[in-house]
Order: structure tokens, then C-alpha cells, then sequence
């Protein structure tokens, strides 16, 4: 699990700690004469910005410029509940307007070019990396041992013709930004845009980063990363949950809103050709599904259980389809699967829809019989493909047999 | 790259090495490989040095350390290939050992574990890379090599030779399973592998895609390159630059996936399939290939022309938008370089169902819909021919009013698990088939057999004074029939008296699990360790349920009200099963255990003697090594597992119980059970009846 760190988490925890030079900021929920001295401070300006993990918050007008505390505090108030592309912010804060000469693009992360961290500089800050053009951005790869030097960033600076009053401080910058990156564990960082005042002066004017959960220094103290409100469906947030109590075997789910096909799928590669492949036939699948790497029975009957009691009463077809697996013992999965399959319909009554199976892999007899027989004795149809068939066949076939039974 | 060309990864003659062998996945893996190509020399395990790996090819040795397996290895036998297996906080330590002791033996090291920081990872690279040392991973399955039939890690899973036969074809996927399934479905169309390989699909790959072709490029074996690709990272796109810089003499055939994903937003389970960049992006990598090979997605159905007519018959390769098409493609290929398939029989890709029961809605389907069944392929069909007939091993609830597993009868053959108690009568045991009833399988071996009537015989007595031989003598004495002394005795055991083995077993089941060793007679399980957490554990509650001034949970079947005064105790009939075993130099893991325990709870000054473990133990014991094999591959339940061994008391007991009848029947007097008047005690004393009461009323 990684961490997404937006701006207010950086302001708050890791820009002072890192020596990196921010604007002034204040949290919207903060006393209101709390937030007028900060106003009275900042020469009675402000930026108010949503604390959100989405991109587009300007074009949402969910970043504005306010002048007064009425503005400020109607904007907290609005901006605080303004949905993002679909995300809900955790609050609204602001910031003080930073004058700027130039704006400035920095961002950290592990080049797959390289196969090190890389630093990526532009001149051309405040607008989306990909569209700056080749030629205006460097990058330049960086020792994982021995970090990034002032030097190596004033090189960049150079070769990027930045004006030399601000090589010195910006190089500075950099390093802090490097220290920040590699100390926390982050796996990527930007800094977009980084303002330079008339005077010479950088600060941090956004960020965003993500911390690597399995790195041991995203543990880091006395620091609690918060979390956002997200647009999780009931069986994705229990899912996720039931995914985090163990390493043992994927538990991995993406709802897709579909209508037709439950899919219970292994392997990381073979269920995102499945679901593909659902989609192209017309299967309209539940979501996406990766329940491979090997899970022992309970950690399978507990995954199994939850997709019942969340999507087994709609679905049209149940889809149970993996490649030929090198680690994963059938036998197992499958226990688990029927066990949850017959729970359900003990509880639940009868379970009228074919289900659909193709599998490989080590201890597969063993699995077909003992799936084949729970098919029967809860009176399920069922057609089941061994190795030999391609799971897209199968899962064309799924679709179609779906499609078929939905209609009559 | 230290390797310059493919088997330079991975031929016969390598010698594997294994971090964190004993592993659950690591030692499962690696006894398949032993099997298949022997290749490992040795394993280290921190804390597990002296261990053994037991596999069919021999026993693998475990080391506390990889420096010590090197001291210990002799020179000639010094791996120049690690497999590490560690969870993912230790992969750096293993890696910084191999680097530092192995430096100069070791050409590559394979990480299969997932979950790796991607600061390690980079860590990993460069100092494997200032050493001129290899990495596949982190995140791979690992690479087989067809030819040599040599493997490292998992690819092929439990029977690598049924999906790699020598041919044509290197598979390169970013997923384990696709190599596998790929692989396979080649085969089919009768076309072989020459390497199968694995890349590791974590963010950073450290063997990056060009370099793997530059490899197969070198590669005199390698006819076709199959790549399966997946979203993330830049690799396919600087491979792509690499081939029209350089130029690249063998053709492709490429599979990307995640395209549809990315549309929905979605990540596709795997950290590497984080997008990060336009490059990075499925579609984009399409249109890279499609760019390079300069001919649209292979099509099924359309006929290709040669140079110079469209659509052309691909030189440098072609892409596959269904991934089942890639035998079609490949073979498509091979065509045009004048290739010919490395098989003569192969089979039509097509759908192939094993098994059809579609039921009712089967008649409502159209005909393409309603398929009958296919021919289910070797060695499957023997296989699940065989299973079919043990239907234990499905075991699943139903109503049994009419049906029962354990016993038929057809009019002409009485069975107990489809064999014939006929047979049985003829060829074996009365023990033996008892087994067979209450487990679902014949003893594995005489040792078994033997020691599980040993169990019997000790329950039929421990003398008349127990409370089941008083039940049967007390019903004798009343003039009953035989079966209804046997009853009496019967009714005269229970949870404590002859029942504690099923709570042993659960007892048992708390340290052991039910996917601990895999065989109960397994010497090499450390049994003390488990014997003096299990004493820890007990210390703890105790001292908690006093502090607490409640009750605690007694272990069971330790102790005996009899044989309970010496320093060190013993009930005797337990010793007489105990010294069996050991004359039969084997060991029972679950009694080695108990005894383990005894002396761990007296040396941790819980009791003051040590206590002798009881026959109610030496039978659990004994009968869940009986069941345990069953029992670790679910193929019994536990509540059965538990009730065997009280079952086991039970029978004997019964006996015993008809021994007394038969006894007190033929020399016992008339109403001599009864207690005489004179020495029964009273304890309360007498009190009158008033007046009240609606008797008294009129």
C-alpha cells in the first residue's frame, strides 16, 4: 500500500523538517481570527484549495484567489464541499499568494531508464509535465547511494539557461528536495510549480508525492497520514480491508459497475486479459478481480465469501478463470470456492446461474472434483475447461452464454 | 549485462542456491525442481542451519547463512545462481551477503519476492551491477530452460516438462502465469520453447526488455521471440529504439495487455502496472510495436501475402490483439521465415469443455451455446478417473438419507470406500480395515496398522475398577444382555473418562495447524521450540487465570491419577506405544510433543514432577498421525480427526466392557453389585412432612 501525500500533508509535516521554502498557510478550519491575522499578514490575499487526491482542482474552480474574510470564509466553506471527479475534499486551506517571476517544474522519481531515482527539472513550471516540450526539461539520473549534490543541480539549472541569481538557492531547494524524497521512503515527488519571487526567493507553491508502503520509512514518526474520503463501492472497501490483513495471496478488486458476469480470477496478467476480453463480448463483468499468488484456504473462502455477499444475488454467470498457475494449488482455491458457494446457498436459498470455470495448474484434478461436485449438489449448471482451452475462449464463451441467458 | 546470451542465465551444470529455503512457497518450489533438474546445492535459512529439504531427487542441505554454505560447499559445487526467497524486509540483507561472500562465483540472482521497496530494488541494482552480477526480478516466477530442462523458481509449476518441451519459441512475459500459459498453448499448436522466462513485473525490472533481447538475439535456439507486455514503466519503447538502431534479426510476436483497465481507471493488481507517462501506457507501447513491425495486429481468418501485397506476411514480427491467436501468429511467422513447427501432432485451439451440465437451461441454448462435452487430454483423464472413484477427497454436504461414502452395497458386494469387504476379508486386517472405514483410505504401512491396534488393545482395560468395566459388571449384575452391558459401559465413558483424546487433538492442532509438517513422522520438525512455547503459553495463563482468581484451561491428556509421585512419570501403557515407536526407529511428531512438554512445564517450574502423558494421548496421538496427511490437504475435517481417537477408546473399551459381562456372567452372584445398606452413608438428616399439600385437604 502506498501513501499519496498532497500539498497540506507536505506543508504540515515535511516542508519545514526539510528546509524547504513554502508560503504561508493556515487550516480552513482554524479560528476565524486566526484566519484574518493570516490575511492581514499576507497583505490580505490568499489562495483557498481544496485537500483532495484529485487532479483538474483548478479547472473545477476548486482553487481561487480571495481578498477578504467573508471571501475566505465562504470559499473554505464551498471549496470544502465541492466533489472533484468524484472525490470528496477532506477540508479547505490557504495559502499566502507568492508573487512570481518564474515558475519552475521539480520532480523525483525511479526512472525505469536508469533503474535509479532521476531528477526531472523544467523552467516551464505550473502546467502538466507531459506537455513540456523535450527540449525545455532535464533529466538526470541520481546515485541512490550517494544522492543528489548541489552541483549536479546547478549543472541542470545551467544547462536549462535558468538566470544565475537563482541558481544557488534553487540548487539548494533541490537538495532539500532529494533529502525529503529519499528520508520519507517516496517512490515519486513533484514540486509544480516552485515560484520564484522578483526578488530571488523560491517556494514550494504545490506538491505532491507518494510514499512507498513498503519502504520501512514510511513509517515515519510522529506522523499519521490522513485519509481521503473515496469513492470505494461496499465490496471494494471490505475487499481492501480483508486484502490488508494479509500478504498471503491476492485479495484485489476494482469494481467496474457491471450487470452480467461475476468474475472470480488469478493472476495478475491472465484476469486483466479476462476482463478485457469480457469487455470486448459484451460480458459487462462485475469488476476486476485478482485473486492468484498461491492463498491458503481461508484467505480464498474469506475472498470468495465476500464477492458472494456482494454481487452473487445480480450476476447473470459466475466466471471462475485462470491461466495455467505455476504456484497455486487448485485444490485449495476451489475448496474454498465451493465452501463459500454452498454457505451462500444455505443461507441465502438456491443459486439459479451457470457457472463457468477454466483453470491449470498444480493439484487441478483434485480441484474440478471437488467443484464439480458442489456444482452438483447445489444443482448448478456448469460447463468447465481444463488448460488446454485459452482462458479469452473461455471467457468469450462466458460472455456469451451470459448474454444468451439474460434473455431468456 | 554479465551474460551474453540467453543460457547464460540458465543451462544445465548451474548450481542454485536457495535463501529462506524452509519457506512454505521456497521449499515446495524447490522439491519440484529437484525433482525435475537437481540442480540445488543448498539452502540457507537464518535459525534453520542443519535443517534438511527432503525431495524425491535427495535431500537438500539448509544452512544457517549463505557464507556458511559456502564454507560448507564444497568448491566445485559453489552456486553460481540465488534463488531468493526472503520476505521482502530481508531481501536487501540476503542480497548484500551473496554480493559480499559470493561475489566472484555468482553470475545471477533471481528475487522472487513480491513486496519489495522500490528503494531496495535500486539499491539491489547497483550494487549487483558494480559487481557485474545479474538480477531477473525483483517480483519474477523465474526462467526454465527447454532444452537443458533445467529451471529456477516456479515456472512450469509441479511438472515443468508437461508445459516446456523443446522448440522454437522463447516466451518473455512480465507475468509468471502467462509464460506458463502461453507456453502452453503453444505446445498445443505444436510448438516448442526453448526458454521460458519470467521478467519480474514490480516498477523497476532490473533486466530491462532489450536486454533480454539482445540475449534471445544471441541465441542460436531462438527462432521466435513471444513477448506478453504489461502497462508500466519504458522498457518496450527503448527496446523498441534499440532494434531500429541496432537492427534486431528475429522476429516477434507480441501480446499487451491492459488497455481496456487503463480506460476504466484501474490499477491491474501489481505495482508494476502503475502508469506513469504516456510511454508507459498500454496503447502507446501498442502503437510502438505496431510502428516498429509496420503491419497492422494479426487478424485470424485473413490471408497473408508476401512483400510487396497487403496485408504482408510480417518479417520482423506482428502483434496479437486476442491472446489466443498467438499460436496462429507465431505459426504465421514461422511460415514465412520457412520454418517448419517442431511438432507434427498438435491439436485446434478451441474451446474444449471437460465436463458439461448445463442441466435445463442446456435445452433452451442455441447450439453453440450447448456444447457437448470434449475429450479431456493426458494424463488428466487417468487422473481424474482415479479421483472420481475417492469421493472423499470431494467431501461436500448433501443429504445422505439414501447415500453414504463409507459403505455400498450393489446386491452382490458390500464395500467400505468402494473396496470390497470381501476382499478385504481375504487380504487384510481387521485393524486395517477399520482404518479404512473411519479415514477413507487403507493404512499407509504396517507401521500404521500395527500401532494403531496397539491403541486398541490399550483401551480394552485398565482393570475393573474403572468406571466403564463397573458400568458393564453393574449391568451383568442387574441380569442384562451382552449388548446391553456393552452399552453400560459405553454410557460410562465420556469427556472425562476415555474423551479427552478429541480435545488432545485440538490441543494438538493449536501448535501443529493444519498445514504444519507434512509428514507426522518427520524427524527433522523441532519439536522442543514447539514444546516449550506451547509450556510458555500454559505458564502465562496459568499465572493470569491466578492473578485473575478464575478458572484455566487444563492441557489435556497430561498426568494420570495413578502414575503421578516419581520425579519423572510414566503410564505404561503409553511407554509400551512410545518404545514401539522408537524400536521401529520412527518417530509420532504430536507424542515426541507431549513428552517435550511434560519436561518443558516442569523445567519452567509449572508442576512439580514431570508428568506422565497418558494413553488418552498416545491414542490421540497415534491417530492423528493416521489422519494427518488427510487432514493438512482438507481432505477430512477436523470434528472427524477429533472424534477418531475417542471413537478408538470407545471400541476397545466396549469390548473390554463385553470381557467383564462375560466374566461377571459366568461367576458373579446375584445382586452383588449392590451396595449393603450398612455401608452406605448418610448425608442429611431426617425431616417430617406437615400438613400442607392438597392430600390433606378433605
Amino acid at each position: 500500500m502506498s501513501y499519496k501525500i498532497t500539498e497540506l500533508t507536505f506543508l504540515k509535516y515535511f516542508a519545514e523538517r526539510y528546509g524547504i521554502p513554502v508560503p504561508g498557510y493556515i487550516a480552513g478550519e482554524a479560528e476565524i481570527r486566526e484566519i484574518k491575522k493570516a490575511l492581514e499578514k499576507w497583505g490580505g490575499k490568499a489562495i483557498v484549495k481544496p485537500d483532495v487526491i484529485a487532479t483538474g482542482r483548478k479547472k473545477a474552480g476548486a482553487i481561487v484567489e480571495v481578498k477578504n474574510i467573508h471571501d475566505a470564509l465562504r470559499e473554505i466553506k464551498r471549496i470544502s464541499s465541492l466533489e472533484i471527479k468524484g472525490k470528496m475534499p477532506r477540508s479547505a486551506y490557504l495559502t499566502e499568494k507568492i508573487s512570481a517571476e518564474h515558475e519552475m517544474y521539480a520532480a523525483i522519481t525511479y526512472s525505469t531508464d536508469s533503474l535509479s531515482p532521476a531528477i526531472t527539472i523544467s523552467l516551464k513550471g505550473g502546467v502538466d509535465v507531459e506537455s513540456i516540450p523535450e527540449e525545455e526539461k532535464a533529466t538526470i539520473p541520481i546515485d541512490i547511494f550517494a544522492g543528489l549534490d548541489a552541483y549536479q543541480a546547478s549543472d541542470i539549472l545551467v544547462k536549462l539557461s535558468c538566470p544565475k541569481a537563482v541558481i544557488s538557492p534553487l540548487s539548494k531547494v533541490m537538495v532539500s528536495f532529494w533529502d525529503l524524497f529519499i528520508s520519507t521512503g517516496m517512490e515519486s515527488a513533484e514540486i509544480n510549480p516552485l515560484r520564484i519571487t522578483p526578488d530571488g526567493k523560491p517556494y514550494a507553491c504545490d506538491f505532491k508525492g507518494v510514499i512507498d508502503g513498503a519502504n520501512y520509512k514510511s513509517k515515519v514518526p510522529g506522523v499519521e497520514f490522513p485519509e481521503y474520503p473515496e469513492s470505494f463501492s461496499e465490496l471494494e472497501e471490505e475487499m481492501n480491508t480483508w486484502d490488508s490483513a494479509s500478504h498471503q495471496g491476492q485479495a484485489y478488486v476494482s469494481d467496474l459497475g457491471g450487470r452480467k458476469i461475476l468474475p472470480i480470477l488469478f493472476g495478475g496478467g491472465a484476469s486483466t486479459i479476462i476482463t478485457e476480453t469480457l469487455v470486448s463480448a459484451g460480458g459487462d463483468p462485475m469488476f476486476l478481480s485478482d485473486f492468484g499468488g498461491n492463498p491458503p484456504y481461508e484467505r480464498m473462502l474469506g475472498t470468495a465469501r465476500i464477492c458472494f455477499k456482494h454481487k452473487l444475488m445480480d450476476a447473470k454467470l459466475l466466471l471462475i478463470l485462470g491461466g495455467k498457475a505455476n504456484n497455486t494449488f487448485i485444490d485449495v482455491t476451489f475448496k474454498a470456492i465451493a465452501d463459500a458457494l454452498i454457505s451462500y446457498a444455505e443461507e441465502k436459498g438456491p443459486v439459479n446461474i451457470p457457472v463457468v470455470i477454466g483453470r491449470g495448474g498444480p493439484k487441478l484434478v483434485k480441484g474440478i472434483v471437488v467443484i464439480k461436485q458442489a456444482l452438483e449438489y447445489l444443482k448448478m449448471p456448469y460447463v468447465i475447461f481444463g488448460p488446454d482451452t485459452p482462458v479469452t475462449m473461455v471467457a468469450e464463451y462466458a460472455a456469451e452464454l451470459a448474454n444468451a441467458v439474460e434473455n431468456f | 549485462m554479465r551474460a551474453s546470451k540467453l543460457s547464460g542465465l540458465l543451462k544445465k551444470g548451474d548450481r542454485v542456491a536457495v535463501s529462506n529455503i524452509t519457506g512454505r512457497e521456497a521449499s515446495e518450489v524447490s522439491a519440484v525442481s529437484q525433482k525435475y533438474c537437481g540442480n540445488i546445492v543448498g539452502g540457507w535459512a537464518l535459525g534453520r542451519g542443519g535443517q534438511k529439504i527432503e525431495t524425491l531427487k535427495g535431500s537438500i542441505p539448509v544452512y544457517a547463512t549463505f557464507d556458511e554454505l559456502l564454507k560448507v560447499t564444497p568448491r566445485e559445487r559453489h552456486p553460481n545462481k540465488i534463488l531468493i526467497y526472503s520476505p521482502p524486509e530481508a531481501v536487501y540483507g540476503e542480497v548484500k551477503e551473496v554480493v559480499k561472500h559470493g561475489a566472484r562465483i555468482v553470475e545471477t540472482v533471481f528475487i522472487i519476492t513480491e513486496h519489495v521497496s522500490i528503494e531496495v530494488t535500486a539499491k539491489i541494482h547497483k550494487i549487483c551491477s558494480e559487481k557485474n552480477i545479474d538480477v531477473i526480478g525483483c517480483n519474477t516466477l523465474g526462467i526454465v530452460n527447454s532444452y537443458d530442462m533445467v529451471r529456477i523458481g516456479a515456472v512450469g509449476g509441479e511438472a515443468p516438462e508437461n508445459t516446456f518441451k523443446p522448440g522454437s519459441v522463447t516466451v518473455i512475459s512480465n507475468s509468471g502465469n502467462m509464460a506458463n500459459t502461453i507456453s502452453s498453448y503453444l505446445l498445443s499448436a505444436g510448438i516448442g520453447t526453448v526458454f521460458g522466462i519470467s521478467t519480474g513485473k514490480d516498477r523497476l525490472i532490473l533486466t530491462p526488455l532489450k536486454d533480454f533481447l539482445k540475449l534471445a538475439e544471441t541465441d542460436d535456439k531462438t527462432r521466435v521471440i513471444v513477448l506478453y507486455i504489461e502497462p508500466g514503466g519504458t522498457y518496450e519503447h527503448n527496446a523498441i529504439d534499440m532494434m531500429k538502431k541496432e537492427g534486431f534479426s528475429k522476429p516477434l510476436v507480441v501480446y499487451v495487455a491492459g488497455e481496456i483497465a487503463e480506460r476504466y481507471g484501474v490499477s491491474l493488481g501489481h505495482a508494476g502496472s502503475v502508469v506513469e507517462g504516456d510511454k508507459s501506457r498500454a496503447l502507446s507501447k501498442k502503437k510502438a510495436f505496431d510502428g516498429y513491425f509496420g503491419t497492422e495486429p494479426f487478424l485470424s481468418g485473413r490471408r497473408y501475402g508476401k512483400k510487396g501485397e497487403a496485408p504482408t506476411a510480417p518479417v520482423k514480427g506482428i502483434r496479437v490483439n486476442v491472446l489466443h491467436d498467438i499460436p496462429a501468429a507465431v505459426t504465421l511467422v514461422m511460415n514465412t521465415l520457412g520454418l517448419k513447427k517442431d511438432f507434427s501432432r498438435s491439436k485446434p485451439i478451441r474451446l474444449n469443455p471437460w465436463f458439461v451440465n448445463l442441466g435445463e437451461i442446456g435445452k433452451r441454448l442455441p447450439a453453440d451455446l450447448a456444447l457437448p462435452p470434449g475429450v479431456i487430454p493426458e494424463p488428466f483423464s487417468s487422473h481424474l478417473k482415479d479421483r472420481m472413484q475417492n469421493l472423499l477427497k470431494g467431501m461436500i454436504r448433501q443429504p445422505m438419507r439414501d447415500a453414504s461414502h463409507a459403505s455400498s452395497n450393489d446386491g452382490a458386494t458390500p464395500r467400505i470406500y468402494g473396496y470390497s469387504l470381501l476382499e478385504l476379508m481375504k487380504k487384510r486386517s481387521f485393524i486395517a480395515s477399520l482404518i479404512l472405514y473411519w479415514t477413507g483410505d487403507l493404512p499407509g504401512d504396517d507401521f500404521e496398522e500395527r500401532i494403531a491396534e496397539m491403541t486398541l488393545i490399550a483401551a480394552l482395560t485398565n482393570g475393573p475398577g474403572t468406571i466403564s468395566a463397573q458400568g458393564a459388571k453393574l449391568s451383568t449384575s442387574a441380569g442384562n444382555t451382552p449388548n446391553t452391558a456393552m452399552i453400560a459401559t459405553l454410557a460410562s465413558i465420556g469427556d472425562i473418562h476415555g474423551g479427552n483424546g478429541a480435545k488432545a487433538v485440538r490441543y494438538l492442532l493449536r501448535y501443529f495447524g493444519e498445514q504444519g509438517p507434512e509428514s507426522p513422522y518427520d524427524k527433522r520438525v523441532n519439536i522442543r521450540l514447539i514444546a516449550e512455547k506451547a509450556a510458555s503459553d500454559f505458564k502465562l495463563k496459568k499465572q493470569q487465570a491466578k492473578d485473575a482468581g478464575t478458572e484455566y484451561e487444563r492441557i489435556p491428556c497430561l498426568g494420570h491419577p495413578v502414575f503421578k509421585n516419581n520425579p519423572v512419570n510414566y503410564d505404561p501403557r503409553e511407554q509400551e506405544i512410545y518404545e514401539f515407536i522408537k524400536n521401529e526407529g520412527r518417530v509420532n511428531i504430536f507424542l515426541e510433543f507431549y513428552h517435550g512438554l511434560a519436561r518443558a512445564l516442569k523445567n519452567d517450574g509449572v508442576t512439580r514432577n514431570v508428568l506422565a502423558v497418558n494413553i488418552d494421548a498416545a491414542i490421540a496421538c497415534i491417530w492423528l498421525g493416521i489422519c494427518w496427511p488427510k487432514l493438512r490437504e482438507k481432505r477430512m475435517t477436523v470434528k472427524r480427526a477429533m472424534d477418531i481417537p475417542f471413537i478408538s477408546f470407545a471400541l476397545g473399551r466396549a469390548a473390554g466392557g463385553a470381557g467383564e459381562f462375560l466374566d461377571h456372567q459366568d461367576f458373579g452372584t446375584e445382586m452383588d453389585m449392590r451396595v449393603p445398606v450398612s455401608e452406605c452413608r448418610a448425608l442429611s438428616s431426617p425431616r417430617k412432612i406437615g400438613q400442607k399439600g392438597y392430600m390433606n385437604k378433605a
